[in-house]
């Protein structure tokens, strides 16, 4: 793994409307698919899924056509602190989501309680998410202050 | 591991970034490894010494 730094430079003009176009592109396809989902409210279906889709659009559109031109590589980044960082708040946010898992097990076993399996995992998805993120800024704070 | 990298770059009076950008690793790295909160890996460490032109235990000792 690397570490990438943004320059000041910048990609020509054609490559940022073809990131847009992408992105357009990307969000008008999933918009649809959510909208076909659920033909009786189809508006409303594909204007959340045209909402969810727009941002990861644009930064694959900026990825694929723009950061080659605007973001560099560190020529020995896998050699930084931040790839130490990353994996002590990957490891710790694991073996919380992991004592979460169990808890949660222990409980729904104990008490003999259903819930519904999508918002569990969505759940567990944001945790390890936020945890890993919080989990990096404190480890980053520590080993800075 | 304690080192005196921190003297070598004020006598050539490079910044944290000068050294980072030299070495090819970010800023914090270098500030890290200053404050000893951070090994640096071996070719990073080599790469530290080739670039002060000494020998990498010249800059790293072990406690």
């Amino acid at each position: 793994m690397s570490k990438a730094s943004f320059t000041s430079r910048r990609a020509p003009a054609h490559h940022y409307v073809l990131a847009i176009i992408l992105a357009a592109i990307l969000t008008i396809v999933v918009s649809v698919l959510v909208g076909a989902t659920n033909p009786n409210d189809f508006w409303l279906a594909a204007s959340i899924g045209a909402l969810c889709a727009a941002y990861p659009a644009m930064s694959l559109g900026a990825k694929v056509f723009v950061s080659n031109h605007t973001v560099t590589l560190d020529a020995h980044g896998e050699q930084s602190v931040e790839l130490q960082w990353m994996r002590q708040a990957g490891a710790g946010a694991f073996l919380d989501v992991l004592v979460v898992i169990v808890v949660a097990s222990l409980v729904l076993a104990i008490g003999r309680l259903e819930v519904d399996a999508l918002p569990i995992l969505l759940g567990l998805v944001a945790l390890s998410a936020v945890d890993a993120g919080l989990r990096y800024v404190a480890v980053r704070h520590r080993a800075l202050k | 591991m304690k080192n005196n990298l921190a003297e070598r770059r004020s006598g050539r009076s490079w910044t944290q970034a000068d050294l980072a950008a030299a070495v090819g690793v970010s800023r914090q790295t270098i500030i890290s490894i200053e404050r000893e909160k951070f090994d640096p890996s071996l070719p990073l460490a080599f790469l530290i010494a080739r670039t002060f032109d000494c020998a990498i235990e010249d800059i790293f000792t072990p406690e």
